[in-house]
Parts: structure tokens; C-alpha cells; sequence
């Protein structure tokens, strides 16, 4: 009896082994039904709201929409159509549809949606602000990691649909703020704390470079600064305020900045250095650039031409804004944004909560406190009449692009107030060809969420 | 019948309620052009509840469990495939399930007896060597079908109920060790491992990789019950090395594998799913869209996709009738195969018959519902009973027919020497010979 038994036990092995793969089937299906069904062609998408709930999208397509009210948001939120892929519904369709596994598919009454973080009033106030040039501004709560304005021109108004796509301007169906850009004087952010990091901030202080409008460096390269008259000699807060490009690069080739600390650095910070493989950020499923650079000899022009933010060296306009979340909380950690609030299902229940998160340490507390209180001395140096009503630290850039032929200008920093943790970057393209400075359009944004 | 006429009765008292219900639902909720539709179904359904129930008592048997589960579900299937689409009666369906209820009855005379079958061994082996010859001679080295007009028959899934009946036939043996260089072997083990492994050579040839998991599981089965026959002495270095054998087989085998076999391995159905991850896709939409409880029979749109009646049909039923009402027929198996646990078989031959069985249609429903919703990689096995298909019908008749043999099981004398007459055996010897066989 007691071998019988055996052959009861093996038979049991193989009911059991099967039975758990059935509930792990049961599991699998419960979970992702929503995404089979989107890839069907059977759906009925629900609403996608502002923070204020204000629709804007409507996947249904009843709401009657005014003529360009959601030109601002198009390359960022977009549609179901399929043309620009890399858009928060795009992404998250799934979850906009009205269906549940139990309930299937609702045509009517459904409350499938997504709310987000965005101010859609302050978009659209940046948006007008740029008066028709092109260019990308964000901005988010540094604290919550809430993205409350991303816009991007030129832009498309998805509501009208995609006639005559072939004429569309380049960089029509893309956000910007999502992509690298060369990003001029606002890298010198990243040089500044790997020379923190690498020296410490009482070294780095202690040393002083002198600008006589260019320099030359050991190769024979010139680096030419914006002040043909020169600097003078200048410690690494004047170097900072003036934004002075031989201190950086004569700072880059200093033997107490050994390239490859700052390398490791810059790695450390997201640069995929020397062809490094580029790595991305997750912004609910829409993919965001981070940093690339090249970095082979400190005294090579084109290593300390890339530290200085030309170059080969592209930033996207949303990292650049995350480092200085980094800086403005003081932590040395960045606080990941997000677009999505909440996510509601079919029946309305909240199906997915937003929650902040941080990434690992970039640099230290005490390279983060420093950092800050340049940007802070910069800010109330040189921004307290141009940006007025708000503590800012802030460091512009000019971005040489077309092989010299535009200027883009770009302004990166932080709100401190505890009110208002406020991180920002704007970039405004061509700049001398354009009616409105970066500094106007920074000055709308922060008033419009602000105030 | 005849111990318990009334639990018979109530038996068959539930399995046709069981049919009526889904008739009914058919009749209120189903996709059918005219009533008469549905009423030859039900004629057909019911009908044949009645004449398995009439004809059953006829048979000797100690318990008529599987039997009444083999009804129950043999005509679910025959009303689901009849729904497919829309109402209508599968004739050719219906057909099958008939040549599996007579093959259970074939299954189950072939191997209740113990000694009888041992004493026709030879003829387990021979079956094995003649289907495989027409194989070679027959398919061809890219198919695993043989036409006779608009017949098709696939002899490899006669090896199935063929091997197991091989595995349960030689596990006696397996306390008959003899010296081979360094090694205590046993020369019929042997034997069937080289079988097993030359008809899984064959299903590669034939290209129908997906039936080799299904005889490796059958070995496997086999393999285990000899480890636990009583004083089989396998010892733990045997066991590791044969675990590392079949991975490293299984290795290579993927390695090997052709690039139609790797490209299913690989395959992200959802960026190729009007290629190779077609058939997975909408099976696993379908199953999104029927939910818990279905589109109602008749009314699902997966019958337009190759396949849906045999290698997608769980996905097909769970679109028509609901996840809920598949996994409750799938249930129904297990619950078939589970039947030697609360009943025992009453010898180790008998339970090794049940063990293959069950190693056999499990990994089978695993292949089949875990390939086509993108768990594993996709293959075209059959669910035993539930799918379209003669040949798959028929031997997964045969064994049910072991599974009933294994629950009414019968022991014929041992062949023995003529014995003097009235000699008087010694008070001291029991009557051993019978309890040797439990």
C-alpha cells in the first residue's frame, strides 16, 4: 500500500505543477486584459484631465473643443492616432480605456481617466509668452516631482487632426523638453559640482583663473569669452555669475581635476560619456533623453569646449531641470517628476495613485548646499529686475547651434521658497531673432503658477 | 451499477443536467440562424447522454466515475465546437467523440488485467516499432499526417497511449538488475529510455516538436514510478545525473531547435502580431474580450483565426462562454485525472497506468492554454477531448480507458506449473501470490 501511495504523490506533482500554472495564467489575464483589448480594435477611451479638471483629451470625442485650446499641450499629451508615439496617452492608453476584465467594455458611462499634474492655465500663459518663437519651457514642484507646465513649439493642436503633416514645421510632434539639446552655459552646472565633488568646496573657492577674453590652452586651442575685455582674475562664484568660459575650461585642465574624476562625475550625474549608452528617464512611460558628452583630453579644446556646454555635448532641457532639483532640495538627490496624478478605472475608482520618488545620491549634501548658494548669489545679482517677486537660483546659457549660425538661449534654476519649490528650464531658440527673452518667458511662468 | 443503483442514477442525473444548462444558455443567449439548430444539438447531446448511460451497466466494472466524467465532458466539447461561429451541430466532432467513447471501452479491456497484459508485452513493443515505420514510411520529414482523401490521420499520437502502456508493463522489471561495465542496469529501462528517445528523434523529423514534452513527460512519469518501486535502490548520484542529462538535452535541443522553433521561443507577439505572434494575440484578446462570463456561444470573432477549434481553444471557448466556464471544464480533466487519488489504483502497474496518463494530458493542457496565451512557447498540441481532432480523440479514449482500467482493474491467474493434485499447502505459507501484486 505504503508504493501505491507513491504513485498517488507523483500524480499529485503534476496536478499541482499544472494548477499553479493555470493560477498564474488567471493572475496574468486579470492584469493585462486592459492592454490586449487596446490592441484591439475594440476601445472606448475615457477623458484625460488637467489638475484643475479641465479636459484635455477626450477620447470619445464629444467634448467640442475651442479653436488652439489645447495647442499647448499637443506634443505632450497627444492622441490616439498614432502619430506621435512618445505622448503621455500614446503611452498609457491602456489605462484610459473603459474596460475591466469584469466589466468589459463599457460604451457608455465609463470613468476611465488619467489626471494629471499639469496647469494648463500656466502652460498655455508660457506658451503665449514665447509670441510665436520656437523653443521648449518646463517647469515642476521639486518637492512632489509634480510637472506642472512642459510645453513645446512650435506645437500641433491634435483636435484638428493631421492634414497636411508633410508641412508641418521640424520638431512639430515632439516635446523638446523631452530630447537633448546642446545646452550651453547651464552645463557649467555640472562642472561646477564635479569640481565640488572632486576638490571640495574650500579648494575650489581657494582657487582663482584669469580671463583676458580668451584663452589658450596647451594645445594651442582658443577659447573665446562672451567679454572680449576679459574677467580679470576670478574666484568660482565670479566665474559663475559672469558665466566666464576660459575659467572653465583653464578650471577642466587643472591637475587637481583629473578627467577622469570628472568623468566619473558626469557618468554619476546621467552623461553617457564617450558613446556610453545613452540612458533614458521614464516619465510614466514616456521616454526623456538625459546627457551626453565627450570627454577625452583635459587640455583638448573639444573636452573643455564640451564642459563649457558647446560642443558635443546635448542635455535634455528636463534633465537640466532635474538637476536642479538636486541642488534646490539640498540632498543631492533629484526628485523624479511625473505627469500622472491618478489614474481612475471604469468604475472611478482610483486605480493608480502618484507617488513622489527620488533617485540615488548624484553628489553630496554639502556639494548640493554649495551649489545652491552660487545659484542663489547669481540670482540676486542678476535676475532680481528681470524676474521680479521670487528668490531664484538661476544660471543662464547660450547655445551655439547650426555650426555658430543661432544662439539659443537657455535659463535654468529653482524657486526657493518653500511655498513655491518650483525647478524650471526654458529654452528659447534663435534667440536674437525672437521678439521675448528667456527671462520674460521664466518671469510668466512662475507668475502663472504662482499667483 | 449494481452496488449503488441510486448514485448511479444521480450521476447521470447531473451530467444531463449539466448539458441542459448549457443548451439553455445556448437557446437564451447564443448566436444560432434557427431554433431547429439548437434543437438537433440538444437531440444529439442528451441522446448520447442516454446511450452511454444504457450501455455502461453492461460492463464489469468496480466504479463508473471516469466514465461518467468522460460523458460529461466529451459532450461539452461537442456543444462547444458545434457553437463555434454559430450553432450548428459538428458532425464530424460528434463522430470522433463516439470513436472515443468506444476507444476508452478498447483502453480499458486492453489494460484492467494485469497479468494478461504483461503476457502480451511483446505486442506493446511491436505497436510501438510498426506506428513508428509508418511514420518514416508515411509522413514525410515535414509532416505529421498521412491523407486518405479528406481523411487525415496523425499516427504519432498513437504512440502516446502506446508508450505509457510500455512504461506500466516494464515496471516490474526494475528489480531485475544486471552488471553492465561499472553499472547496475536494468535491460528493459534501457530499452524504453532508447525508445523514448528515438520517437522523440522522430517527432523532430516529422517536425512536431511540440508532441516531444508530451512523450518526455510519459518517460518522465515512468522514470519516477520506477525510482519509487518498492527496493528499486536509485541512488542520489543516478538522480542528479539524470536531472543534468535532460537539461543538457533540453540545451542543446534548443540550440539546435529550427529557426521557425527559436523564432516562436523569442517571438514578442505584440510587435509581430500580424506575423508570428498572430494566433497568440487574438487569443489573448479574445480572452479579454469574452471576460468572466463570455460573448455568448456563438458569438465570438476568434473563429475566423486558423486554428481556433484545436490549438486556440481554450481561448475560443473562453471568448464564447467565459474564462470562468473554460477553467471549470479544464477543471473537470483535472478532476478525471485526480480520481486515482481518492480512489487507488489496487496495483503498481495500475498506477503507473494513471501516472502516464495524467503526466501525459497534463503536459498536453499545458501546451496547449499556456502556448497560446504567451506563457510558453506556442505549439500545436491538442487539449485531450476539448480539441478538434480524430486521432487526438481516439487516443485520448485509449487513455481514459487505462484511467478506467485502473479503477475497476482485474487480476487473471499467474501462470504457474501444474501443481499434484490435492497436494495440501503448509498451514505456515499464505496465499502470497495477490498480495504480491498490491
Amino acid at each position: 500500500m505504503k508504493s501505491i501511495k507513491r504513485t498517488q504523490r507523483i500524480i499529485t506533482l503534476f496536478l499541482l505543477l499544472f494548477i499553479a500554472g493555470m493560477a498564474a495564467l488567471v493572475i496574468k489575464i486579470q492584469r493585462e486584459a486592459p492592454f490586449y483589448m487596446m490592441n484591439s480594435d475594440k476601445h472606448e477611451l475615457g477623458m484625460v484631465y488637467d489638475r484643475t479638471g479641465e479636459v484635455i483629451f477626450d477620447g470619445s470625442g464629444k467634448t467640442q473643443f475651442a479653436d488652439g485650446a489645447l495647442i499647448d499641450l499637443g506634443n505632450l499629451i497627444g492622441d490616439d492616432k498614432g502619430q506621435m508615439t512618445n505622448t503621455l496617452v500614446a503611452q498609457n492608453i491602456d489605462k484610459l480605456n473603459n474596460y475591466s476584465f469584469n466589466a468589459g467594455l463599457v460604451r457608455e458611462g465609463g470613468k476611465a481617466a488619467i489626471y494629471t499634474t499639469i496647469d494648463h492655465y500656466a502652460n498655455r500663459a508660457v506658451y503665449n509668452a514665447y509670441m510665436g518663437a520656437k523653443g521648449c519651457a518646463v517647469a515642476y514642484n521639486y518637492k512632489t516631482g509634480e510637472i506642472l507646465v512642459c510645453t513645446s513649439l512650435p506645437n500641433i493642436d491634435v483636435t484638428k487632426g493631421y492634414d497636411g503633416i508633410a508641412d508641418l514645421e521640424s520638431g512639430t510632434l515632439i516635446s523638446k523638453a523631452l530630447y537633448g539639446t546642446v545646452p550651453g552655459s547651464t552645463q557649467k552646472v555640472s562642472t561646477v559640482i564635479s569640481a565640488l565633488e572632486i576638490m571640495g568646496p574650500d579648494k575650489l573657492f581657494a582657487k582663482s583663473y584669469n580671463c583676458s577674453g580668451h584663452y589658450t590652452n596647451r594645445t594651442g586651442g582658443v577659447i573665446d569669452c562672451h567679454n572680449t575685455y576679459g574677467h580679470g582674475d576670478q574666484n568660482i562664484q565670479q566665474a559663475v555669475e559672469n558665466s566666464c568660459n576660459p575659467f572653465f575650461a583653464q578650471l577642466v585642465s587643472d591637475p587637481d581635476m583629473p578627467l577622469s574624476s570628472i568623468e566619473k562625475v558626469y557618468t554619476k550625474l546621467g552623461y553617457a560619456v564617450n558613446g556610453a549608452k545613452e540612458q533614458y528617464i521614464d516619465i510614466d512611460g514616456i521616454q526623456c533623453e538625459k546627457a551626453s558628452t565627450t570627454l577625452v583630453d583635459p587640455d583638448d579644446f573639444n573636452t573643455q569646449w564640451a564642459c563649457i556646454g558647446q560642443g558635443e555635448t546635448l542635455v535634455s532641457p528636463m534633465q537640466l531641470m532635474m538637476w536642479q532639483s538636486a541642488i534646490a532640495n539640498g540632498t543631492g538627490k533629484m526628485t523624479m517628476p511625473h505627469l500622472i496624478d491618478r489614474v481612475t478605472d471604469v468604475y472611478g475608482d482610483v486605480s493608480e495613485l502618484s507617488k513622489t520618488s527620488y533617485s540615488k545620491q548624484l553628489f553630496s549634501e554639502e556639494t548640493a548646499s554649495t551649489m545652491r548658494q552660487i545659484l542663489l548669489t547669481n540670482g540676486a545679482n542678476h535676475y532680481t529686475g528681470s524676474i521680479p517677486g521670487f528668490t531664484l537660483g538661476i544660471k543662464s546659457g547660450t547655445a551655439q547651434v547650426k555650426e555658430g549660425a543661432e544662439d539659443n538661449s537657455l535659463l535654468v534654476g529653482f524657486v526657493d521658497d518653500p511655498r513655491h519649490p518650483i525647478a524650471f528650464c526654458v529654452l528659447l531658440e534663435n534667440r536674437y531673432s525672437t521678439p521675448v527673452t528667456s527671462e520674460q518667458i521664466v518671469s510668466t511662468m512662475l507668475n502663472a503658477i504662482c499667483n | 451499477m449494481k452496488n449503488n443503483p441510486f448514485a448511479y442514477v444521480l450521476s447521470g442525473l447531473f451530467v444531463l443536467l449539466a448539458h441542459l444548462a448549457m443548451l439553455a444558455n445556448i437557446m437564451y443567449n447564443g448566436n444560432y440562424a434557427q431554433l431547429s439548430d439548437v434543437w438537433t444539438l440538444a437531440g444529439t447531446v442528451l441522446g448520447l447522454d442516454l446511450a452511454w448511460f444504457i450501455i455502461m451497466p453492461f460492463f464489469r466494472q468496480h466504479s463508473h466515475t471516469v466514465d461518467f466524467i468522460l460523458i460529461l465532458i466529451l459532450n461539452m466539447s461537442l456543444i462547444f465546437q458545434s457553437c463555434f461561429g454559430e450553432v450548428h451541430l459538428a458532425l464530424k466532432h460528434m463522430i470522433t467523440c463516439i470513436a472515443a467513447l468506444a476507444a476508452s471501452r478498447i483502453g480499458f479491456f486492453l489494460c484492467r488485467d494485469h497479468n494478461w497484459i504483461a503476457k502480451q508485452k511483446k505486442f506493446v513493443w511491436i505497436g510501438i516499432g510498426v506506428v513508428m515505420i509508418i511514420i518514416l514510411l508515411f509522413t514525410g520529414s515535414r509532416s505529421m499526417w498521412i491523407n486518405f482523401g479528406s481523411f487525415t490521420i496523425q499516427p504519432s499520437e498513437l504512440l502516446k497511449p502506446l508508450l505509457v502502456m510500455a512504461c506500466a508493463t516494464s515496471v516490474a522489471e526494475q528489480q531485475k538488475k544486471h552488471k553492465l561495465l561499472w553499472f547496475n542496469v536494468v535491460w528493459e529501462n534501457l530499452i524504453l529510455l532508447g525508445i523514448t528517445a528515438a520517437i522523440c528523434l522522430l517527432q523532430w523529423w516529422c517536425r512536431d516538436l511540440g508532441s516531444i514534452p508530451t512523450f518526455a513527460a510519459i518517460y518522465a512519469a515512468g522514470f519516477l514510478m520506477r525510482i519509487c518501486y518498492p527496493k528499486a535502490k536509485f541512488s542520489k548520484k543516478t538522480l542528479i545525473g539524470a536531472g543534468i542529462a535532460v537539461l543538457a538535452i533540453a540545451g542543446i535541443g534548443i540550440k539546435l531547435a529550427p529557426a521557425y522553433v527559436r523564432d516562436r521561443l523569442f517571438v514578442d507577439i505584440w510587435s509581430d502580431k500580424t506575423g508570428n505572434g498572430y494566433q497568440q494575440s487574438q487569443a489573448l484578446i479574445a480572452i479579454a474580450d469574452g471576460g468572466w462570463f463570455g460573448k455568448g456561444p456563438g458569438k465570438g470573432f476568434l473563429h475566423n483565426v486558423f486554428a481556433y477549434e484545436s490549438d486556440i481553444v481554450f481561448s475560443t471557448i473562453s471568448e464564447e462562454w467565459g474564462l470562468l466556464f473554460a477553467l471549470m471544464v479544464i477543471f473537470i480533466i483535472l478532476l478525471m485525472l485526480a480520481i486515482p487519488l481518492i480512489n487507488p489504483a489496487r496495483s503498481y502497474y495500475h498506477g503507473t497506468l494513471a501516472a502516464g496518463v495524467c503526466a501525459a494530458f497534463t503536459v498536453q493542457m499545458a501546451l496547449n492554454i499556456f502556448g497560446s496565451c504567451n506563457m510558453i512557447p506556442f505549439t500545436g498540441v491538442t487539449i485531450p477531448f476539448i480539441s478538434m481532432g480524430g486521432t487526438s480523440m481516439v487516443t485520448s479514449g485509449l487513455m481514459a480507458g487505462m484511467l478506467i482500467a485502473s479503477q475497476s482493474p482485474e487480476f487473471g491467474k499467474l501462470p504457474t506449473k501444474k501443481a499434484p493434485a490435492k497436494k495440501k499447502k503448509p498451514a505456515s505459507r499464505p496465499a502470497v501470490r495477490k498480495g504480491a501484486q498490491a
